[in-house]
């Protein structure tokens, strides 16, 4: 019995066994399973699922009204969340590594939207954005300016839903770029200080350099949470008006959950799974060569 | 700190760097400064005072009322028990495997981080659909189960991410008198690499309270039954129903949003070391 546990206490697969096991059901398998489900024809209650070859990808592609406007939001939301969330967080970084009174305070404070429940941030701006008695409506009335219909005019909603965002990402980035601030050397700081090296040629030739891996991270972080855009979304406008806000995984979900339109859901879902995976694979790839090299 | 404030003062550039900062610190912070202050104000003085006003008479009743109509006890309980659950046990199992990957002997260990890292990357709110059929071919739809099984298997991957190269890390020698001294490996994880993980195992517990407390899509698919709601389905659904109800409704933002927070501003430095550690000197 002692030696049984013993070895027990010594086996790798026993340690591996339950993350692994978990991990393989929950995580895997669904991935899995919808990559199955989008070439087959099921509504999410029929014991039976007929293979129906590319039909949901043909129809995504050719037929659906919405599938195109989902794509084209998401790949400016993309854009928008590649640029602006990071470059403020670059700049906010510069800003707070520099040694200003009270910096720990105002880095809490670019801070504290990002561990709110994207939920919650949804239903903050959601009232904010209220057209008769919000904040915005109040602050422009006060200003004489007409109140735009942040999310009821089409073509405003989407950037209205990403302004929202925008609050609450900043600090996500400002948090990476700041931990790889610390990389920076400082005696080449210094050294480039003496050398009558002003504010721009320093942070070009020291700053820059020394922040460039930090910089693929929070792009490459920022393009991964881009595509996970739902909870957001779905709190502020459903996807509203008019489909103006409708995003990939958000229409996959509607697709499946509330059309049960299974088949379809999956072949939009396995659309952003491959770009997805487009872009983890060879960020995986970079990282462990770093690795490597750091070595 | 005075030194801080000598070169502040002393550098124009500093200061004029210092004011602007002020300015969007402020314009960040006063969405909460307007949340609570709705969420303290009667109905006709949220339609007549303005919106930096501070409430004149507080009306705290908009909480109790808020709390009871919403059935935020129910939801406040769910929230609590599968956090109280999922955090510690996921971050166990994870250490366990960590050690086992970063310090015992198995060829197929690289091969086995990889599949795990990649885990860290891929988005569950895509596979939203899958999920739920999985939960309900178990039976474990509005289950506590069923929703702490998918949690468990989309933490996993980034705390064991951290934690091996944390292990990894770890001075050979430390392990390896008590490997020969005859521990097992169990009891060499359990009394030499625990205790020296905990500032680690801090900072993930604290990033997965705040990501647990906060989840909402597979919540949203996994539970249908009112009853078993977490926090976020609960406000969403107060929202939904209550919207005009402005008071009230910022009471249960508020109610909803303060657990993470004041975790956040407790454990601050946590935070920060926990959601750096892996990203940036990895």
């Amino acid at each position: 019995m002692t030696r049984l546990f013993d070895r027990m206490a010594n086996a790798p697969w026993l340690f591996l066994a339950p993350a692994l096991a978990v991990y393989a059901v929950f995580a895997i398998w669904p991935m899995i399973d919808v990559t199955l489900v989008s070439f087959q024809r099921w509504n999410g209650i029929d014991p039976t699922r007929d293979f129906v070859g590319l039909a949901n990808y043909t129809y995504i592609f050719t037929q659906d009204p919405v599938f195109w406007t989902a794509f084209r939001n998401t790949l400016i939301w993309t854009a928008l969340s590649l640029v602006f969330p990071p470059l403020a967080g670059l700049l906010l970084a510069l800003a707070l590594n520099q040694p200003l009174f009270g910096r720990a305070t105002l880095r809490a404070v670019f801070y504290l939207p990002v561990i709110i429940a994207p939920i919650a941030v949804a239903t903050m701006w959601r009232w904010m954005y209220d057209p008769f008695f919000g904040l915005f409506a109040q602050l422009l009335t006060n200003l004489g300016i007409g109140i735009p219909d942040f999310l009821g005019d089409p073509d405003l909603a989407l950037y209205s839903v990403f302004i929202a965002y925008f609050w609450q990402q900043v600090g996500f980035s400002m948090v990476l770029f700041l931990a790889g601030l610390q990389s920076v050397d400082a005696s080449l700081v210094e050294a480039s200080q003496i050398d009558g090296a002003g504010r721009w040629n320093r942070f070009k030739h020291v700053t820059l350099p020394a922040i460039t891996p930090t910089m693929t991270i929070v792009l490459v972080l920022s393009l991964i949470q881009s595509l996970k855009a739902f909870d957001i979304v779905y709190g502020l406008t459903g996807g509203g008006p008019s489909q103006s806000t409708q995003m990939l995984a958000l229409w996959a979900f509607s697709q499946s959950m509330q059309v049960f339109d299974f088949g379809r859901g999956g072949a939009i879902s396995v659309v952003l799974l491959v770009i997805t995976v487009g872009v983890v694979i060879p960020y995986l790839r970079w990282s462990q060569r770093r690795e490597e090299q750091l070595k | 700190m005075k030194q801080m404030i000598a070169a502040t003062r002393r550098d124009p550039v500093l200061m004029g760097l210092w004011l602007s900062l002020l300015v969007f610190a402020l314009i960040w912070f006063a969405p909460f400064v307007f949340i609570v202050f709705t969420s303290l104000k009667s109905s006709p003085e949220i339609m007549t005072s303005g919106a930096f006003t501070p409430p004149g008479a507080l009306v705290t009743q908009n909480y109790a009322t808020a709390w009871n109509r919403g059935g935020f006890d129910h939801a406040f309980f769910n929230s609590v028990f599968v956090t109280v659950i999922k955090v510690p046990l996921g971050l166990m199992i994870a250490a366990l495997s960590a050690y086992a990957l970063a310090r015992m002997k198995n060829r197929w260990n690289k091969l086995v981080l990889l599949f795990i890292v990649f885990g860290t990357m891929i988005p569950f709110q895509v596979m939203l659909a899958p999920l739920f059929t999985l939960v309900n071919s178990l039976g474990l739809v509005d289950t506590y189960l069923g929703l702490i099984l998918p949690y468990l298997a989309f933490g996993i991957p980034y705390q064991i991410f951290i934690l091996h190269s944390f292990f990894k890390s770890v001075p050979k020698e430390l392990s390896e008198a008590a490997l020969i001294d005859g521990a097992s490996h169990f009891t060499t994880f359990r009394r030499i690499f625990l205790p020296i993980t905990l500032p680690v195992m801090a900072a993930l517990l604290i990033l997965d309270f705040v990501a647990t407390w906060n989840e909402f899509a597979m919540a949203l698919v996994i539970l249908q039954d009112a009853d078993k709601w977490t926090l976020p389905l609960g406000l969403m659904s107060f929202q939904g129903q209550f919207s005009n109800e402005y008071g009230q409704l910022n009471a249960a933002i508020v109610m909803t949003v303060l657990p993470a927070v004041l975790v956040y501003l407790i454990f601050q430095r946590y935070f920060v070391s926990g959601l750096t550690s892996g990203a940036v000197k990895g």
